[in-house]
């Protein structure tokens, strides 16, 4: 041990030296108060025998600087003193000091105290070292914390859920992440989907499910798969990574302005209350599905809602952390109370904040218990311009060769999938013409389904018009496609690398000749123009809009073959 | 704040009650309750879980649930769940547990 004795008597110090000495410590001395301190400084002591009546600085002085300057280190100080009286010795405990010891020295006496000294000062060392480690190991797991919430946060905010003017949301997460996930997207014909997914639990664990469901979400939105696909997939992804204990109860939704449809997958979730223009409940999507992660989808269980979108209509999504909210005394907020909202007295514009106001005021400052949500879509809004996009994608330029493709799809394989999003992903992949995938789907989508619809499946567009007929003609449209057992449809691409019309001569675009043709009976010629050109109703203006996208578009044979011309430039 | 478990086992059975909250908190209690009676010895054996005296549950609670059926053999396995309230019953349906387990 490495002693310092701070004493302006150097009887005093011969002494103790010795007597310490003989007892196999270092032993370093000063002879008074200002050389102590630097002494202490210097040598760097294990302990510190302090006298107190010293010339210049006293023993008082010198033990509050040595415990200023070494604060982080535990450095016991004996004093040494004549003094027996109670008020002196009070003094060496406010100055610092740890014990004392009365003079004449007590060989027994000042090895006890410096054996108990040392197994203190140990004691602090192993305390200091402790405390070290586990203020590094905070440090770390918040470092990691902040990290993983940084890209948790970016993969989750990737889409449109701000830019979309019909989405109202609002979602407070329990702990730093949110088990419940919000995501909303736009896919390639401009509809939006829109997820709320609550995870079994809070915190690190239910978010870490939420990155590879969100992925899969704008993956399969960008590619153009419907929500029943996507419901699928990710119930596939959350199957195989997922504990047995674990799973996301799920809502999907499909906001189609062009079909007037709102398309609905609710797995495990809360009714999705839609209200009309009166604010009032006109239909709830109860939950018919097991929640993702639970177990194998059957056929069954990715069939979706459709419904028709009215003007006025409203939808409100919630997680249950919105219902079992708590207040102080313990008692829930509860399915009536947030139901009681829609009476029909309230302006429907105004349910999305009176809710949240309502529920604020109900919970107070009693602890949060669950991640709560609430989103609200305003349908009349559903076909405005988002805000503010900016090309999120990359741009890679491949320049425009000359390639051709064709796709026979059979009954049979029209029954099992949806080729669509594979078709495109082809042509984006050989040709990737950036910016123009929202347009291409577009076309290929609407020259396919009214293949399907009207040339195999013979359905009548008028049907839509009325909204009983509209729930008709998707009731039809999937008995009928069950029952498809003959037909095809012949899908042909032949793209072509156009010169520009400046003096440029590398290619600057390319022409895409798009050929739809379909074993059906076809239309009469007349009746192609009433059905495809004149219709501005449901379904119909879809071939109007083609032919905007479009620099041409005919009709051959009896009307089962449509032949399209896409031109782009980089 | 969590609720108790009450076990009563005989050869063919196990009987799993839950007081109170079915929550997260739950967890290893309720494991221990079914553990020594699931697994490959135990092919056959009917688990009773009776929320009579449950007030809450959870989606955590769900989960318990998922995993005494995968452990106690999946889609072979005999659960019921009984004496379930409507609120219980809703929150059950809701996950339409009711194609995993008999609900009474």
């Amino acid at each position: 041990m490495k002693i310092l004795i701070v004493d302006d008597d150097p009887i005093n110090r011969t002494i103790l030296q010795r007597l310490l000495g003989k007892e196999g410590h270092d032993v370093f001395t000063a002879d008074n108060g200002r050389d102590g301190v630097d002494g202490f400084a210097l040598h760097q002591p294990d302990l510190v025998l302090m006298d107190i009546r010293m010339p210049g600085m006293n023993g008082y002085e010198a033990a509050r600087e040595i415990k200023r300057i070494g604060p982080s280190r535990f450095t016991p100080i004996i004093f040494l003193t004549a003094v027996t009286d109670e008020e002196g010795l009070v003094q060496c405990i406010d100055a610092g000091g740890d014990d004392f010891l009365t003079k004449p020295f007590n060989r027994t006496i000042l090895q006890a105290k410096i054996g108990a000294m040392e197994r203190i000062r140990q004691l602090h060392a192993r305390l200091r070292l402790q405390k070290e480690e586990l203020e590094l190991h905070q440090e770390r797991v918040h470092q990691e914390l902040e990290v993983g919430r940084h890209i948790f946060s970016h993969i989750v905010r990737a889409g449109n859920l701000l830019d979309a003017p019909c989405l109202n949301h609002w979602t407070s997460p329990m702990t730093l992440f949110n088990g419940d996930l919000l995501v909303a997207s736009y896919n390639p014909s401009g509809g939006l989907h829109i997820m709320l997914g609550d995870f079994t639990g809070h915190g690190l664990s239910a978010a870490v499910g939420a990155m590879p469901v969100a992925d899969i979400f704008y993956d399969m939105t960008a590619q153009g798969f419907s929500i029943g696909d996507m419901a699928e997939a990710m119930n596939v992804k959350l199957l195989s990574i997922m504990p047995r204990r674990m799973f996301c109860a799920a809502c999907l939704i499909e906001v189609d302005h062009r079909q007037k449809s709102l398309v609905i997958w609710n797995g495990g979730l809360p009714d999705v209350l839609i209200t009309d223009d009166k604010g009032q409940v006109v239909q709830r999507v109860v939950s018919s599905r097991m929640p993702l992660g639970v177990a194998r989808m059957t056929r069954e269980d990715r069939k979706v809602e459709i419904l028709e979108m009215r003007p006025g209509y409203r939808v409100f999504l919630h997680s249950d952390g919105v219902t079992e909210a708590n207040d102080r005394t313990g008692s829930m907020y509860g399915v009536e109370r947030l139901e009681s909202h829609f009476d029909g007295t309230l302006p429907p514009e105004t349910l999305f904040h009176t809710i949240l106001d309502d529920l604020e005021q109900f919970r107070g400052d009693a602890e949060q218990t669950d991640d709560i949500s609430l989103l609200e879509i305003v349908c009349d809004r559903a076909g405005e311009e988002p805000r503010g996009i900016e090309e999120k994608r990359q741009r890679t330029a491949i320049p425009p060769t000359s390639w051709e493709a064709s796709f026979t799809f059979s009954a049979q394989t029209l029954k099992t999938v949806d080729p669509l999003p594979t078709v495109i992903n082809a042509v984006m992949n050989l040709q990737a013409p950036s910016g123009h995938r929202e347009r291409l789907y577009t076309i290929l989508a609407e020259l396919f389904s009214n293949a399907l619809d009207h040339g195999l499946l013979k359905l009548d567009t008028r049907t839509k018009t009325t909204p009983t007929g509209f729930i008709q003609y998707y009731t039809e449209r999937e008995e009928r496609l069950a029952r498809l057992d003959e037909g095809s449809i012949r899908l042909e691409l032949v793209h072509r690398p156009r010169a520009s019309e400046t003096e440029d001569p590398e290619p600057r675009g390319g022409e895409i000749h798009i050929l739809m043709e379909d074993t059906g009976s076809g239309f009469e010629l007349d009746q192609i123009h009433t059905q495809l050109q004149g219709n501005t109703g449901h379904g119909g203006r879809g071939i109007a809009l083609v032919r905007s996208l479009c620099h041409s578009l005919e009709y051959q044979g009896r009307g089962n073959r449509a032949k399209a011309v896409y031109r782009w430039t980089v | 704040m969590s609720g108790t478990i009450h076990v009563t086992r005989n050869d063919k059975e196990t009987v799993i009650g839950v007081k109170g909250r079915f929550n997260f908190e739950m967890h290893s209690q309720f494991r221990a309750a079914y553990q020594s009676d699931s697994g490959d010895d135990n092919q056959g054996r009917r688990f009773v879980i009776d929320l009579a005296g449950t007030e809450y549950i959870d989606s955590s609670a769900l989960g318990m649930l998922l995993l005494l059926r995968e452990e106690a053999g999946a889609n072979e396995s005999d659960i019921e769940i009984i004496n379930t309230r409507p609120e219980i019953r809703k929150i059950l349906e809701t996950a339409n547990f009711q194609r995993l387990f008999k609900i009474a």
